[in-house]
């Protein structure tokens, strides 16, 4: 194990690093916003509007100052953790995320997990199975998983779950209580995990696959132990360090990728939907908080698998 | 190769404590079970889902009649300053009070007092309305008025509503109301409640309000009806700022609990007294409106309904099964292309017997139309200054809309049950001209028109077809371009031009871009002067006249009709305005489309998402039943 003061020296070294890249992120994110996103005046001017109130609106929404003035404001109320207010609906952006990356959070980690614990065990029965009719049979579900389309699962799933047994609400979002929660996400989930599966249990399958002709594993055969214990003690620490790095870079990626669709279609308030309305309206602070979120966790993920990795496995800071 | 076990041992310490936080079973879970370990690591898992599930504000405690309605978009606003689409028309009515509103039932639309005592006092001049209004109306309860109780609706608050709108700060989108019409109203300053210093907008006292008009305003009492005139208190606005459009407080029937993107969910105001209901008064029409189950409210205290959530539905499929589902909405309003799930027969209309035995059915014509906008500023299409370009453009325009198959139209993307008509007057309206007839589609004739006029395959010009980003849009482009292909028209000199918006192809429009659009308009209120200034010169881009057109004779028609005080007069004028669009070939269309509504049979109302907005929403009465 490594000490903790080279660790820490590790952590920040990495957070350091991530500044500049932030910093790009922010800055191509601005650009891109500013030169081909929609502008967000003629979202706001209603069907008849004047040049004169057109050029109030524009001074309303800062847009008749420079970009470089507005990207430094922009930066200096990052650093205060303020990024100001929606151009579009007027609610600070600190509320805005505030209120939709719990739900998105709430809506997607049971999915991933129960996703990623599946797939685990499914591979593991693929790879020990290895070319006999079970793998071949988990071959072909992972390749259905992979090759419909998510939006069809989506309107599947939302036709047998609530349309024809009428066991769950066909959209919406409460979790006010358990219950509430439990019948609002587990259609979401249950796509989740189904979306998912295919990459994940062949990913998870070459994993196996690689552990189980290691070394330690063979000797643990030869000296008789189960495979339960092969599996608990061999096998799972081994494979420790991919199954994170999978998991903790699959958060940031759910929060504006993947939960987009299924936000949509199902009317869950989250991340998703808020990027997506925010980028059709040109919602620059909006937009670019999310942005920056994301980066940021992004970024985290990275720091925290290498540290994570190192300080479980000291040697891979030296391979 | 064997490892150490010592070694081993080491590093399995550090990674069996890991895989217990994922709550792998490993031989030290047990120990670190002991420890309370994978408690904690449960506990933290859930209060990242309890931090989710505090998210939501709304009430806990379900009440007894809960009216779910779904709308097939969301409002950015509820600020009655930013009431500009069909979805904020739809609730900004449901929290905010209006001095009129359509009374609920009769069609066609008539005008009905609400928070007025009654209709306004008019000078004969017709340059001097005063109205008194209700001296019992209170806004919702706030902790932003004195001990966080509702105050009182004055006039102050009611003539203030409408000259905020001219203040840069409330980012209104609704100035074109009342434009040039109100003394002293002008854009471009801050206005404060305490010093309302506009002329035309007199306060009398708590209850009286007198209005000065600088010249007659016929339409005037169906402004105070629309969604943007409605009444907000100053206080509130003032201490939210640009959020009092997602936390809004006014005197309406509902008070707002929560809104995000994907709902808005209402409950009742219970400081929103109106007496009770005369369904008499309302417009029923006991041949009309039998089978629906309306008339117990009659005598009823209003709102009627608990709770109220509108959710926001932009896609038709799930839209359609959350309406099929048990625990889903009340209503759904279809879109043409689901029309064959509930129809037998698209003419006659006729509903499928499961689905009118199974759900409440209507098909009423919208209260606007769509038609395809040309851009006259483009000197090969529209204006020029040589009178016999000028002629010939207007062949060329006259032959496009013949080139332009609106029964084809109709069949492909509106099921067959969209409502042909000529101008754009459509039926709906008392000015509707019956004797104007519809230009046949006739691809022939419209390549002999154009070829009298000179235009030949080398000559005809570039057509830039404009339209937002979308699968039906993208087929109108193509239905379009087959139509004019058919013609002869050279099939490389037409053009799409895709938008990601509807706001953006308005700035698309603006910026001159586009020669041909699609466009549907919805109207505000029932009088065809909201139909007619589409046209009118002076509102040309950015303004309402994305066609830019502008004729001396027509603006001139125009200003004489918007000020025209007698009613049959005005009808005259009206159609004279309409026949000089037909005339000019200034747009090739049009047509009206039919909205398909069905709701659950426990649910009592008359829907109607048209000129009417959120106006029905307290008349809805629900069965009591068990919510979730």
């Amino acid at each position: 194990m490594t000490s903790n003061a080279s660790m820490v020296g590790l952590l920040l070294r990495r957070l350091g690093g991530a500044v500049p890249l932030l910093v790009g992120v922010t800055l191509i994110g601005f650009l891109l916003t500013q030169q081909i996103g929609p502008d967000p005046v003629w979202e706001l001017a209603g069907r008849s509007p004047t040049p004169a109130e057109l050029t109030a609106l524009e001074a309303q929404l800062d847009r008749d100052r420079g970009g470089v003035g507005r990207y430094l404001d922009f930066m200096a109320g990052l650093l205060r953790l303020d990024p100001g207010s929606s151009l579009i609906t007027g609610e600070s952006v600190r509320s805005i995320v505030g209120r939709s990356v719990p739900v998105t959070l709430a809506l997607m980690l049971p999915g991933l997990i129960l996703g990623v614990g599946l797939a685990l065990a499914l591979g593991y029965l693929a790879a020990r199975h290895r070319g006999r009719r079970l793998d071949r049979w988990i071959a072909g579900v992972s390749a259905l998983s992979m090759s419909v389309s998510l939006v069809i699962v989506v309107m599947l799933l939302q036709l047998v779950f609530s349309v024809w047994l009428g066991w769950f609400p066909a959209r919406g979002w409460s979790a006010a209580t358990f219950t509430d929660w439990l019948l609002h996400a587990t259609v979401p989930t249950l796509i989740v995990v189904l979306v998912n599966l295919g990459y994940n249990v062949r990913f998870f399958r070459a994993l196996w696959l690689e552990a189980l002709q290691l070394p330690s594993v063979r000797a643990a055969r030869a000296y008789g132990l189960s495979e339960r214990k092969i599996l608990l003690r061999r096998l799972l620490p081994w494979a420790f360090g991919p199954i994170m790095t999978r998991l903790i870079f699959a958060v940031p990626m759910l929060l504006l990728g993947g939960s987009m669709v299924i936000e949509t279609h199902f009317g869950i308030p989250g991340v998703g939907r808020v990027f997506y309305n925010a980028v059709l309206s040109g919602d620059q602070p909006v937009i670019l908080a999310l942005v920056v979120l994301t980066g940021s966790l992004v970024v985290l993920s990275q720091v925290l698998v290498e540290v994570g990795v190192r300080w479980f496995d000291p040697r891979a800071g030296t391979r | 190769m064997p490892v150490s076990p010592g070694i081993r041992g080491q590093r399995v310490i550090g990674r069996e404590w890991a895989l217990v936080t994922l709550g792998f079973r490993t031989r030290g879970l047990a120990l670190m079970r002991k420890q309370g370990t994978v408690q904690w690591a449960w506990i933290g898992l859930l209060v990242v889902l309890l931090i989710g599930c505090n998210s939501d504000s709304s009430n806990p405690q379900a009440p007894v009649k809960v009216y779910r309605h779904a709308i097939d978009g969301a409002p950015s606003s509820l600020d009655p300053a930013q009431a500009n689409n069909t979805y904020a028309r739809l609730l900004v009515p449901a929290i905010f009070d209006t001095l009129y509103r359509y009374k609920y039932l009769e069609r066609p639309y008539a005008l009905t007092p609400s928070l007025a005592v009654g209709f306004p006092d008019v000078s004969d001049d017709g340059l001097i309305h005063e109205i008194t209004i209700r001296s019992d109306a209170r806004f919702a309860d706030s902790p932003y008025f004195e001990a966080g109780r509702g105050r009182r609706v004055t006039a102050l608050d009611v003539a203030w509503s409408i000259a905020r709108h001219f203040d840069p700060a409330s980012r209104s989108g609704a100035t074109w109301l009342w434009r040039d019409r109100i003394v002293g109203l002008e854009f471009g300053r801050a206005i404060r409640p305490e010093t309302l210093d506009v002329a035309g907008l007199e306060v009398l006292d708590e209850t009286s309000l007198r209005i000065h008009l600088r010249e007659p305003f016929p339409t005037l009492v169906h402004t105070l009806a629309t969604a943007q005139s409605a009444v907000v208190p100053h206080e509130v606005v003032e201490a939210l700022g640009v959020e009092f459009g997602r936390s809004p407080v006014g005197s309406g029937p509902f008070r707002l609990i929560a809104f995000d993107e994907t709902q808005a969910t209402l409950v009742r105001n219970e400081n929103f007294q109106r007496g009770v209901i005369d369904l008499a008064a309302e417009g029923y029409d006991s041949d009309e409106h039998a089978g629906l189950g309306i008339e117990p409210i009659d005598g009823q205290l209003y709102p009627l309904i608990d709770r109220l959530e509108v959710q926001f539905i932009p896609e038709a499929s799930a839209r359609w099964n959350s309406f099929r589902s048990r625990l889903g909405t009340d209503l759904v309003m279809l879109p043409p292309e689901l029309a064959p799930s509930v129809l037998s027969h698209s003419s006659p209309l006729r509903f499928q017997e499961e689905i009118a035995r199974r759900y409440h059915t209507q098909a009423t014509p919208e209260a606007g139309f769509v038609y395809y906008g040309l851009n006259f500023g483009n000197p090969e299409l529209g204006h020029h200054n040589d009178p016999d370009q000028a002629a010939r453009n207007r062949e060329l325009r006259c032959a496009l809309g013949q080139a332009v198959d609106w029964s084809a139209r109709n069949l492909r993307f509106y099921h067959g049950i969209g409502e042909r008509f000529t101008g754009v007057i459509p039926p709906m309206l008392p000015s509707w001209d019956g004797f104007l007839a519809p230009d046949p589609f006739d691809p022939e004739l419209a390549r002999q028109r154009w070829a009298q006029a000179g235009w030949t395959t080398t000559t005809l010009p570039n057509l830039v077809y404009g339209y937002q980003s979308g699968v039906q849009q993208a087929q109108h482009f193509e239905m379009f371009r087959a139509n004019l292909i058919e013609a002869g028209y050279p099939a490389d000199r037409i053009e799409q031009k895709v938008f990601p918006t509807f706001a953006e192809l308005l700035r698309g429009i603006y910026r001159g871009e586009i020669d041909v659009f699609l466009m549907g308009w919805t109207m505000a209120y029932p009088d065809a002067l909201y139909n007619l200034q589409l046209f009118y010169g002076p509102n040309a881009p950015p303004g309402v006249n994305a066609s830019r057109y502008r004729n001396p004779r027509f603006d001139a028609l125009f200003e004489r009709a918007r000020r025209e005080l007698d009613p049959d007069r005005r009808i005259g004028l009206y159609r004279e305005l309409n026949e000089q669009i037909v005339e000019d070939c200034v747009i090739m269309g049009s047509m009206v489309r039919t909205r398909l509504h069905l709701w659950k049979r426990h649910v009592h109302m008359v829907p109607d998402r048209e000129i009417i907005g959120g106006f029905f929403l307290p008349f809805v009465d629900v069965e009591a039943r068990t919510t979730r």
